[in-house]
């Protein structure tokens, strides 16, 4: 059961934490820090932290990580939101802050500066040095999905951010917030519990086969809740079942279009129950829209070669598959197969979403050449 | 000025006619002669009627001829077009129950093209499928009879592999009406026959027909090829004329490649009694008739206006699209014909019996196969269409239940060859009464079950969606009944 593994690992690595920088933790762990930032890396591709900390998912970039001060996008009610610079940067960056306060960012949402450097152990304010009155992360950033990512893939993230991103003097200015700084937003009944409830949950079937189970850990942690629904909380009455709203969350303007999230439990008729788990594969590996995409083994990803589409439709934005397809086969197979086998079906019908008449061909055109990811260290990268 | 095309006296006319003459004397009447100049007013009754050659009573012998024509559709410009016997529409099969029907077919098109008896239930060698193509220059026999009980409003068009939009769009549609010997609607109801087609033209009168690759093509492709002009056998907004308190029967037939018509006469209800396999087994009253391409409706018209008033037939905005490729103007109602009262007292409107027919339930206790179609943006089953490769294999004698799923968010209407089904449900809502159907319109992201008896009739039969350009495509497949 993976919320127990995680505890067991949670009482080991905690009192580690508390003595060392995580350094000469991941020394002590055994791993080579080398191999630790390029872990970190994988990670924060495939989670796409660079679709809104770099605009792109792409190490190339000159500004990789280093945020934004663009503030066309990110608007929730009257608050603009600037993703952070997260560059090592000691000025303007993640450099000012400690692994600690980095760490308790991603595992509890505090706001690095904001709140005390201290060890937390507990997530509810109050208890265990969360603060009682805490200061969280500005609504957009997914940390209450990304809290169930083990220890040592949250110190990999830190120690990629650390050492092998190349340090951007950019200052991005303070994200504005609500005098409670949204400790309304993230109570336990809106994100759900942590560690995240043991599979299955009425939600689930049961369906007990590892594959399954480590689909189910990858939905959880790639935040597929934070727009799909439940948030990342698998216990949630919205678990994956769509849009039901034409707000955020559960629809996105994008432009003059809409963008609503489908239903992602395997229904017949409303679901994905109709397609099969290589479609799926497709969809968060090339972007390719299951229902009007052959279902077939694609080779290449040129448009007109190895059976990907000459035409190709494309998943409306902001699905972050030029993220997702980072993902590693035997990953987008899993949570393929959990989105096919362990979830239970729920009819929920979802208007389609909106788009150009090419379905964002155009847009997407421009992402042939980022996947495979550049090696590393690419243009926004250092070798540590 | 679209009325001016009609000319009033040749309308007065008309009228006169047609309040004069019982509906019976206008079907027997001499056929009209077979070449008619396109954009002259022509029998708002109909297309006219291909002439039986045979003098056998059992036997109707026709001949259709398929060839480039140049005919005057728009005003102002002529178009160089595809036409049977030099006719957009082409002339109307008109037949009975029981009839033997010998088409001598002639392809004198540059292109290879077949005739599809659309709905009509003949063997699989006469259904002029896409594995019978006519060369040009070539001549096939189209030879079937008629059952008992088909009497119905059919349509027959090409259906080559890949160029059934191009050359319906190119103008090649034609109606069939079977009739039966004991139909229950009164003598005294006339009878018009109504086929509605789209289509676009360039500023030359060209029939516009962009490269599939341009972005043009690409909203074709996905949507269906919709034109602006919109044609009621061939002429653009005729007048119809009525007489107060008279009803009148319109075979309605949708020949437009992706054109989904809401029909609407405002002032007026619609009774529909029939559907693509002929009479309901009880009239419907409705507001409005939602007809899909491919689909075909009988109603009756009720002349409950004041004499020498109007009303518009039109067709109001149906949102059958995906987001991404909806038209702009696609809230737009458009405007069909005209329905005018003649300036006579008003008749004495015939009564409709409340039962028309009995429709037979097929048995679906004893069903050999329950089969799943999942409609997807151009594939079923995630399929194109493979002319060598069989995808349902069914046997004669047997029944089946096929359910339907549309899994994308725009409709697909799903037309199966030579059986007529019925439906059971649509999203699980059981339906109001038995209705013959070889063409379902499956609305986006739904879901619908019919039933299918494959009675006789053993061979290859296809099965796609009605929109032309999807099934162009290869949104099609083999359905093969052994015997």
């Amino acid at each position: 059961m993976r919320a127990s593994t995680t505890m067991r690992r949670t009482a080991w690595i905690l009192p580690l934490l508390v003595a060392t920088p995580l350094a000469a933790q991941v020394r002590l762990a055994g791993r080579d820090l080398d191999m630790v930032v390029q872990r970190g890396r994988q990670l924060v591709l495939q989670h796409g932290c660079g679709d809104c900390h770099a605009r792109v998912t792409d190490p190339r970039h000159a500004e990789w990580m280093a945020g934004t001060t663009d503030t066309t996008g990110n608007r929730i009610g009257p608050f603009i939101l600037l993703p952070r610079n997260l560059t090592p940067d000691r000025e303007t960056g993640a450099g000012r802050w400690t692994d600690r306060q980095l760490f308790n960012a991603v595992r509890y949402g505090l706001k690095p500066g904001a709140n005390p450097d201290v060890e937390v152990t507990s997530p509810v304010p109050g208890q265990g040095n969360h603060p009682a009155s805490p200061r969280y992360l500005s609504v957009g950033m997914p940390w209450m999905s990304f809290r169930h990512m083990p220890d040592e893939d949250l110190q990999a993230i830190i120690a990629y951010l650390r050492h092998g991103v190349k340090p951007v003097r950019k200052a991005i200015p303070e994200n504005p917030a609500p005098p409670d700084f949204w400790a309304s937003e993230y109570t336990e009944a809106k994100i759900g519990p942590f560690p995240v409830a043991a599979y299955p949950t009425v939600n689930e079937t049961g369906a007990g086969d590892a594959e399954v189970v480590r689909g189910r850990d990858l939905v959880v942690m790639h935040a597929c809740g934070e727009c799909h629904g439940g948030s990342g909380n698998p216990a949630s009455p919205h678990w994956l079942q769509g849009s039901k709203s034409e707000q955020p969350p559960g629809t996105f303007a994008i432009g003059p279009f809409k963008t609503r999230p489908r239903n992602l439990t395997p229904d017949n008729v409303t679901g994905l129950g109709r397609f099969s788990e290589r479609q799926l594969f497709n969809a968060l590996r090339h972007g390719l829209r299951p229902g009007e995409t052959p279902d077939v083994e694609i080779t290449s990803r040129t448009p007109g070669q190895g059976n990907y589409p000459l035409h190709p439709k494309y998943l409306a934005p902001p699905m972050p598959w030029p993220a997702f397809r980072h993902m590693p086969d035997d990953e987008l197979r899993a949570v393929a197969a959990y989105l096919k086998r362990g979830l239970k079906p729920v009819r929920n019908r979802v208007a389609d979403s909106e788009g150009p008449p090419d379905f964002w061909a155009s847009e997407y055109a421009k992402y042939h050449d980022r996947y495979p990811a550049a090696p590393f260290p690419a243009g926004g990268e250092r070798k540590p | 000025m679209p009325f001016s095309r009609s000319s009033r006296p040749a309308l007065l006319w008309r009228a006169a006619l047609l309040v004069a003459m019982p509906a019976g004397a206008q079907q027997t009447a001499p056929a009209t002669p077979q070449v008619v100049p396109a954009g002259s007013p022509r029998s708002v009754a109909g297309p006219p009627v291909l002439p039986n050659r045979s003098r056998d009573p059992g036997t109707v012998e026709v001949t259709l001829t398929a060839a480039p024509a140049r005919l005057t559709l728009v005003a102002g410009a002529a178009s160089d077009v595809f036409a049977y016997n030099s006719q957009i529409p082409g002339p109307t099969l008109d037949v009975r129950e029981g009839d033997r029907v010998v088409v001598h077919f002639e392809n004198r098109l540059p292109v290879p093209t077949t005739v599809h008896w659309h709905g009509l239930h003949i063997p699989a060698t006469a259904d002029g499928s896409p594995f019978h193509p006519v060369p040009p220059g070539g001549r096939r026999d189209y030879v079937f009879t008629l059952l008992p009980g088909s009497a119905g409003t059919y349509w027959y068009h090409p259906h080559p592999h890949h160029q059934t939009g191009y050359q319906v769009a190119k103008g090649l549609y034609g109606a069939i009406v079977v009739r039966a010997p004991d139909d229950p609607i009164p003598a005294a109801v006339e009878e018009r026959l109504l086929v509605l087609h789209d289509n676009r033209f360039d500023a030359g009168g060209a029939v516009d027909l962009p490269a599939s690759d341009s972005p043009r093509g690409r909203v074709d492709f996905e949507n269906g090829r919709e034109g602006d002009v919109l044609f009621v056998n061939g002429e653009v907004l005729p007048t119809i004329p009525i007489r107060a308190g008279a009803v009148q029967r319109w075979r309605i037939v949708n020949a437009s490649a992706a054109r989904v018509y809401r029909l609407v006469l405002p002032g007026h209800t619609l009774v529909q009694v029939g559907s693509d396999g002929g009479l309901f087994e009880h009239p419907v009253e409705l507001t409005e008739l939602v007809l899909a391409n491919g689909e075909r409706a009988e109603v009756l018209v009720r002349a409950t206006g004041a004499p020498g008033s109007r009303a518009v037939l039109e067709t109001r905005p149906y949102d059958r699209y995906v987001p991404q490729t909806r038209p702009a103007d696609w809230q737009r109602a458009r405007p069909l014909l005209t329905l005018a009262y003649v300036d006579s007292a008003p008749v004495q409107s015939p009564v409709i019996p409340p039962t028309l027919r009995h429709v037979p339930a097929i048995d679906t206790t004893r069903v050999a196969a329950r089969r799943v179609f999942a409609l997807s943006q151009g594939m079923i089953n995630g399929k194109l269409m493979d002319p060598d490769r069989v995808d349902v294999a069914g046997r004669l004698g047997t029944t089946e239940i096929w359910e339907i799923e549309n899994l994308v968010g725009m409709d697909h209407p799903f037309h199966l060859h030579g059986y007529q089904f019925q439906l059971l449900d649509r999203d699980g809502m059981p339906e109001p009464q038995r209705r013959w159907k070889d063409t379902v319109n499956l609305p986006k992201h739904s879901t619908a079950r019919l039933v299918v008896r494959f009675d006789r009739y053993p061979g290859k039969w296809m099965y796609h969606c009605h929109i032309l350009d999807h099934e162009d495509h290869g949104m099609m497949g083999v359905l093969e009944i052994s015997p």
